[in-house]
């Protein structure tokens, strides 16, 4: 693995599940069309089938539901859901984003 | 029906190197791999071999799928409890897994290398100090006198 590889990967540990969790907060959603939106994030350059497994864990701990559903075209969509303790997790996370991003921020010289 | 060998050929590498995962996360990957190819296919029509390809590598190489498989399933399914001075500290240790996440952390030779030439130093050190000790008490005898004369 590039030295490259290696940072984007330490970096997105930790922190893509709650960008997973932020994208069914307002809506439901279902797994391909997480998973499409996140191979459309350039800078997170996830291999998608990678998203799955983390879909899954979310789901064990308990801060997502999912649910199969007949779609229009195509195989039956899984749907994935916030539940109360995933929308907690995800507001305690953004308290400790912001003040984690402003250290690191300042340390780094990367203030705006 | 070359299309679909493709697709099945990906999940069978796939499924090959989730062994060491529980029976229930191992289905459960594979159906949710099977439907994103699946859906795709729907909505995006893809028939040729070479969209299906494209498909495949936008999912990434089965060793990268897998290798993300065991990293999210915890430390539970990781069948290597105790420390093992191996040359290889990755915690993906499925047996039909290939090395790739190796590669982070110090290789056990560089520790050895620091460990051995710390242990010269000390030695080195306490010879260094031993002989200054030995040095020093033949010494005392005039340098004193000078310093009480002077």
């Amino acid at each position: 693995m590039t030295d490259a590889a290696q940072l984007s990967t330490s970096l997105r540990r930790g922190t893509l599940e709650f960008c997973v969790l932020a994208m069914v907060e307002r809506e439901d959603s279902y797994g391909t069309e997480i998973v499409r939106r996140f191979g459309a994030e350039r800078s997170l350059a996830t291999s998608e089938g990678t998203v799955y497994p983390l879909l899954s864990r979310l789901r064990r701990v308990g801060w997502l539901d999912s649910k199969w559903s007949e779609s229009p075209a195509g195989p039956p969509r899984r749907y994935y859901t916030l539940t109360d303790s995933g929308r907690a997790a995800l507001q305690h996370f953004r308290t400790e984003w912001v003040s984690f991003r402003q250290t690191v921020d300042r340390l780094v010289g990367t203030e705006a | 029906m070359n299309r679909t060998d493709v697709v099945g050929e990906y999940l069978r590498e796939v499924e090959l190197r989730l062994s060491g995962l529980p029976l229930l996360q191992r289905r459960e990957l594979l159906a949710d791999l099977e439907t994103h190819i699946a859906t795709l296919r729907a909505e995006q029509g893809a028939q040729s071999e070479g969209e299906l390809i494209e498909i495949l590598e936008r999912l990434g190489s089965p060793e990268v799928v897998a290798a993300a498989a065991y990293e999210e399933a915890g430390p539970r399914s990781a069948p290597m409890p105790g420390p093992m001075p191996g040359p290889m500290p990755a915690p993906v240790p499925p047996p039909t897994a290939p090395a790739q996440s190796a590669g982070s952390g110090l290789p056990w030779w560089l520790i050895g290398l620091v460990a051995a030439a710390v242990l010269l130093f000390l030695v080195g050190c306490v010879g260094l100090m031993f002989f200054a000790q030995t040095s020093g008490t033949d010494a005392p005898p005039p340098a004193p006198a000078i310093t009480r004369v002077g």
